[in-house]
């Protein structure tokens, strides 16, 4: 079993640990693309958040490559995708009382989404 | 898992006031609380998505009642008991001597 040593606190401590993955994986969207995001209620771990559930919004920036949190939080391995910056409009997310100024930038997962 | 932890678009849990000059810890065992999760972290008892799960998995109402730094005890203790590197028992122990202690 790995053991901390006094000379990797300091990196950790600053950094944490990245969960950016070196697969070669092909994204399924690309920049200005809309989607909709898939109305999933998965009974594990899933880091996209109820309220966006089978909303639309535009992919602004593909960040790379991440391990897939649904899956590694179970041991169930990192199934290794493209996260992407999306944006929503607070119309889109909370309805017509929103303010039209509004804009949610969320980090979404290759498999959260469908192309529209 | 549609748990107490998603608090997006929640209403009336009142304002987020943030705190001029807040502290890094603001008590002595928040401290002690992110050194546990560094070693056991580095010492290769979960990773970061287990950690949060297990957060996920505190009863609701005690994890809306209680502190961050409580959240990340309640995660370390769970995932220690389930990879067996401490027993449920080692821990009502220890936290029993440590509540005989304190009084």
């Amino acid at each position: 079993m790995p053991v901390l040593k006094a000379d990797m606190v300091e990196t950790l401590v600053k950094t944490g640990a990245s969960c950016r993955a070196d697969a070669k994986v092909a994204p399924r969207f690309r920049c200005g693309e809309r989607i909709v995001v898939r109305n999933i209620n998965p009974l594990h771990h899933t880091r996209l958040p109820r309220y966006v559930r089978g909303k639309r919004g535009t992919v602004e920036r593909d960040r790379g490559v991440f391990v897939f949190p649904d899956t590694n939080a179970h041991g169930q391995g990192h199934k290794a995708q493209h996260v992407y910056s999306v944006r929503f409009t607070g119309r889109e997310l909370w309805g017509p009382q929103a303010s039209e100024r509004d804009i949610l930038y969320l980090d979404l997962w290759d498999d959260y989404m469908d192309p529209v | 898992m549609n748990g107490a932890h998603d608090l997006g678009g929640m209403h009336g849990l009142g304002s987020i006031d943030a705190e001029p000059n807040e502290p890094v810890f603001h008590e002595e065992w928040e401290r002690r609380m992110f050194g546990l999760f560094i070693a056991t972290f580095a010492g290769g008892h979960f990773n970061v998505d287990e950690f949060r799960h297990a957060i996920e998995r505190m009863d609701p109402a005690h994890y809306l009642e209680s502190p961050y730094y409580e959240h990340w005890l309640h995660s370390c203790e769970t995932l220690l008991v389930e990879s067996g590197a401490i027993s449920r028992k080692e821990l009502d122990a220890r936290v029993a001597k440590l509540e005989k202690e304190a009084k």
